[in-house]
């Protein structure tokens, strides 16, 4: 493999300095975490920064903490770190659950959760997943830190609210009692970006979060299904009502990936397979965390 | 009336004692230990150059100018070659392929120009700076609008194209090769079928995706001699047409030597020569340094050969009680902007497109059809995968529409020795009932099956499979044999171990031969300066026809032994045999001659002079009683193919009635392997030979914009199986009906495992759902969104 484009590399060691670093290169700066992403734009000459900015020597940035029920995930946290987690598998095995499905072992040592939602393509597993709860993005830049709820992270294709200046140090999660899901549609059992997928999470109180991905520019989140769903017993009739909202709330593409009437199809599918699932993860029964049901 | 057979190989399997294990792999501690050298491996020293090709971003269009001013002066560059550096033509069995593009482009990724620079990356960057101004034209990208009347012609050419004698091009059209088989009266049987069905079958392009990509290191020395280091399936016929396009330049074949070391995978892919041209042509040009090209993943799929797609267009006539008596099959090929090679799958289709059944009458026309579309050529079942989706799909709907079971239709039809052949010569012993029979046991046909998941159902397919080696009929194998001082052999041929075996099996001829164990066996691979000829690894026929040459070699070799045996003890050649590396005689069973004591030194005799010296010796085999000549309007008269190996698969799925995901929960396959050599390797190309052709049904799909540019070139997006995705469980069946001339009766099994997996898929799918796919590939998304149709229609 052959990167042809030229730039520069710096490896900071603090985030302070990152983000100097990132201001005096406005536009023309990329940061490097897990780089499977980046690496992949460079060699296809997608992108051609005039700088890379490794972000690997920053310490802390790989932190998995739980402090009472908030879940701090620093930016440098991998796939496989939320995979071999035991405060993750404790707290929120969602997480696991869907870090399972993301390409293969060797990406996910490298690929970072929160490189999955900087690079905000619509099928990142990520997506769907942190939408589910209260989850805040937590930025540092030239003129201070930022927090950013995740509601209003994903701004368009491949856009988030981040600036080009801007660093995410880590995430935080409210991560109370819960059952979560993700379900993903691949073309086969290997590894592959999601045709489509959902993220489902039941609270206590019949409150559930319904979020998709890979159907839409950007990860949605379907509140129109959650008020449905709001304060009613699960049963057969209240998941048809649901299944059936589905087509009008997200917008797939055809690609050569699948086309949107079976990403809609499936969609449906896995929001009908996968509500009962997390409601019963909730209740401690159900299929264990990783049980793929499609 | 049966084929005879010139030459009738040693049979007698009673007293096999190597012949028929599953020997441990020769190669097996070169590959796991990792001393097996592949052709990136090899240091070439600082002095190595790198090479960088500029491709074509049109279907088609004219080259208006090329401006390479700014690459020639850009770091680290040694030399810009482009189409003019050399204007000749090559090519497989037609010469309509040029080294690099010279007035035209004729598909998205051709071509163009090529940089040699000190590193790899400079010659990508220097590549860049390159500037190609292009005429576009519009391209054709489907053969059927290819063979319109007012089509546009790719090749205007096409007349003037040298070609081997069995190709019949139409002049003035896209048709590069036309080939017919007009036998019995199709019209009349059809009249008087009792039940006819026509229909149409579509399947698209495929991509080999060895884990190897090419790579050539080409270094033209000061004594103008020019070494080739290849990852090849064909060094002697890559040395052949690297000889014969550049010998304008003044290469003579002598001068021409093709190093292949291990190769990692081929499945075709790196038969005949696709992109090893360029690196050859371009280390002409900077004499004295070794030049490397390697193909990325990227070109990988889109510019070296790809399986062509064809449009299927069959009508079979059968009577009530299931005798099938008139074949129409119209096979319209799209097979790309070169046909060199591809021209010949598109023969070898055209010559046995009924299937493994006895046809009286029958209709095919196999078209090989220019588009510009990325070179068509050889692939793993060699155009039989492609026909038999259709075929067999086709089987199972004869048979349900005439009320008979598709397993008890297909076993009175089933083709047995002795029975005409489409193109009138006889179908040679094999075992095709038996193989029905043990798949339909095996799969435990009829029998429902049940499962507890609400979400699925459970269903069965079978389907069945022939195959006939394509090859010029004069396509030759040879080998050398010599014995070292401790009684071990050195033995060298030119086919090429791809993983199926192939060394291994090579060893095993010669050892049941001469009783050496395959351990004290050393088989190489090719260097053509110093291994005899092999035509090529292709075509699933080296165990036959390279076995044959090592068989002969090795009773050569025999024969010398005895008669220094002879010469010193005077015992008759016949008395001798030979047993535990030692010759003994039937009449003095006290005589113990051990090979060790004599096979360099010789032996002494009682005067004190010595007799005999090193035992070496040589085999070839060349299918003398093949004959290509037919007639080009009916087919009739010649002897084209050797053989051809028979077989059947079944499969028990479970499939997701709302996703249409497919689980093959068990899967059966019986090859009639005429004898296996090594039945553990026919068991390995069983079980990967199934899961390549699962892959080309469920997964994989070459897709092409609107501009004929590959859209998946990356497994991203061309979607190869993984472990997750083979099945649950495989039941490989040998069945052993002896080829006649084949070594200890063996004949190929090697493409033939892939061959019937895409419509056993297609079958069980129906059979699950009633619901029938026509067009590859059968993915979960076909699937479920027909049943969707189906269920709302």
């Amino acid at each position: 493999m052959v990167i042809a484009k030229e730039f520069d590399y710096q490896r900071p060691t603090t985030l302070e300095e990152a983000t100097q670093i990132l201001a005096g290169h406005p536009g023309s700066a990329r940061v490097l975490a897990g780089g499977t992403d980046l690496v992949a734009w460079l060699r296809d000459d997608a992108v051609a920064p005039d700088l890379v900015v490794d972000i690997k020597a920053i310490p802390d940035l790989h932190d998995i903490k739980i402090d009472g029920d908030t879940l701090h995930l620093g930016s440098l946290v991998t796939f496989s770190d939320l995979i071999n987690s035991p405060i993750v598998s404790e707290h929120a095995p969602l997480l696991a659950e869907m870090a399972e499905t993301v390409a293969s072992t060797g990406i996910r040592n490298r690929a970072t959760l929160v490189g999955n939602i900087c690079s905000a393509v619509p099928s990142c597993d990520a997506g769907p997943v942190l939408l589910g709860y209260d989850t805040t993005v937590h930025m540092i830049g030239p003129d201070g830190t930022r927090s950013i709820d995740i509601n209003d992270w994903f701004v368009g294709l491949r856009e988030t609210a981040c600036a080009g200046d801007e660093i995410v140090s880590h995430l935080t999660m409210k991560v109370p009692v819960h059952g979560g899901v993700y379900v993903k549609l691949m073309r086969y059992a290997g590894e592959d970006l999601a045709q489509a997928a959902v993220g489902i999470v039941a609270y206590p109180g019949d409150e559930y979060r319904v979020a998709f991905g890979a159907v839409a520019p950007t990860p949605i989140r379907s509140t129109r299904i959650e008020d449905a769903l709001r304060s009613k017993p699960l049963d057969e009739k209240l998941i048809a009502e649901v299944v059936a909202m589905v087509a009008d709330e997200i917008s797939p593409i055809d690609d050569i990936r699948a086309t949107a009437a079976y990403r809609t199809r499936i969609c449906e599918v896995m929001l009908e397979r996968g509500l009962p699932a997390a409601r019963e993860r909730l209740d401690g029964t159900g299929p264990a965390y990783g049980t793929r049901l499609i | 009336m049966t084929t005879t057979f010139p030459f009738e190989a040693e049979t007698d399997s009673d007293q096999l004692k190597t012949v028929g294990t599953g020997a441990v792999r020769i190669d097996g501690v070169d590959k796991i230990s990792g001393a097996a050298e592949f052709v990136d491996d090899i240091d070439f020293g600082p002095g190595l150059l790198h090479a960088a090709i500029v491709e074509s971003p049109h279907a088609y269009a004219r080259i208006v100018s090329i401006d390479t001013t700014e690459a020639e002066e850009a770091k680290g560059v040694v030399r810009v070659v482009t189409g003019e550096d050399f204007p000749y033509k090559f090519g497989m069995y037609m010469e309509d392929r040029y080294i690099f593009a010279q007035d035209h482009v004729r598909f998205v990724g051709e071509q163009v120009a090529g940089v040699i620079a000190r590193s790899h990356r400079q010659a990508v960057q220097a590549a860049k700076l390159i500037k190609v101004e292009y005429e576009v034209l519009e391209p054709l990208l489907d053969p059927k609008s290819a063979v319109a009347e007012d089509a546009n012609l790719i090749h205007p050419d096409l007349d003037d194209y040298a070609h081997v004698p069995w190709f019949f091009p139409k002049a003035d059209t896209n048709i590069a090769h036309w080939r017919k088989i007009r036998k019995g009266d199709t019209e009349k049987a059809f009249a008087e079928a009792d039940f006819v069905l026509e229909d149409t079958y579509t399947v698209p392009r495929y991509a080999h995706c060895a884990i190897e990509p090419h790579v050539t290191v080409s270094r033209l020395d000061h004594a103008d001699r020019l070494t080739v280091w290849t990852a090849s399936q064909s060094p002697h016929t890559q040395r052949h047409l690297f000889a014969e396009a550049l010998a304008p330049l003044g290469f003579t074949h002598k001068d021409v030597r093709v190093i292949t070391p291990y190769v990692g995978g081929g499945f075709g892919g790196k038969a005949g020569v696709s992109m090893e041209i360029l690196g050859a042509a371009m280390a002409t040009l900077v004499k004295g340094r070794p030049v490397k090209l390697r193909f990325t993943r990227e070109q990988e799929f889109y510019n070296t050969y790809q399986r062509q797609g064809v449009v299927a267009e069959l009508k079979v006539g059968v009577m009530n009680d299931g005798t099938i008596t008139a074949v129409d099959h119209k096979l319209f090929w799209d097979a790309g902007a070169y046909v060199e090679y591809g021209a010949n799958v598109v023969n070898a289709a055209g010559l046995s497109a009924t299937g493994p059944y006895r046809v009286p009458n029958i209709s095919n026309d196999s078209l090989c059809i220019y588009t510009n579309l990325p070179p068509g050529g050889p692939y793993r079942g060699f155009g039989y995968s492609e026909f038999h989706f259709g075929l067999e799909s086709h089987m199972d709907r004869i048979a349900e529409a005439i009320g008979m079971d598709p397993v008890d239709f297909r076993r009175k039809n089933a083709i047995q020795e002795g029975d005409e052949l489409s193109y009138g010569a006889h179908m040679n012993p094999s075992g095709m009932i038996e193989a029905i029979d043990k798949v339909a046991a095996a799969i435990e046909w009829g029998v429902e099956e049940e499962t507890d998941n609400p979400n699925t159902v459970m269903s069965k397919g079978i389907a069945c499979f022939w195959k006939a080696p394509a090859m010029p009929p004069n396509a030759s194998s040879a080998s050398f044999l010599k014995f070292n001082e401790d009684g071990s052999l050195n033995i060298t041929v030119s086919g090429m171990e791809l993983g199926q075996g192939y060394l291994t099996v090579m060893a095993q001829i010669a050892s049941e031969i001469l009783t050496v164990p395959v351990e004290k066996i050393r088989v190489e691979t090719p260097d053509t300066d110093r291994n005899p000829y092999e035509w090529q690894t292709v075509a699933s026929h080296v165990t036959w026809s390279s076995g044959l040459a090592v068989e002969k070699a090795a009773i050569e070799a025999r024969a010398k032994i005895f008669d220094v045996i002879h010469q010193v003890y005077g015992f008759e050649d016949e008395s001798l045999y030979l047993e535990n590396e030692a010759v003994r005689c039937s009449t003095d069973p006290e005589f113990v001659k051990p090979l060790r004591d004599f096979v360099i030194d010789g032996i002494q005799t009682e005067e004190g002079t010595w007799r005999g010296g090193p035992i070496i010796a040589s085999g070839k085999f060349m299918p003398e009683f093949t004959n290509a000549n037919s007639d080009p309007e009916t087919g009739q008269g010649g002897h084209p193919n050797v053989h051809y190996t028979v077989g059947c698969t079944g499969v028990v799925t479970e499939i997701d009635r709302d996703t249409g995901r497919v689980w093959v929960r068990k899967a059966a396959l019986a090859v009639d392997a005429g004898r296996a050599i090594n039945p553990d390797l026919v068991k390995g190309q069983i079980v990967g030979g199934l899961v390549q052709g699962l892959a080309t049904v469920l997964y994989e799909d070459m897709r092409f914009d609107e501009d004929g540019k590959l859209l998946n070139p990356n497994f991203t997006d061309y979607k190869i199986p993984t472990a997750f995705d083979i099945p649950d469980e495989v039941v490989p069946i040998i069945v052993e009906v002896p080829q006649p001339d084949g070594p200890f009766g063996a004949r190929g099994v090697g493409e033939h495992t892939m061959i019937a997996a895409a419509p056993v898929i297609a079958n069980a799918v129906y059979n699950a759902f009633g619901t029938r796919i026509k067009s590859m590939p059968v993915t979960q998304e076909k699937i479920a969104m027909a049943l969707l149709e189906k269920g709302s229609g």
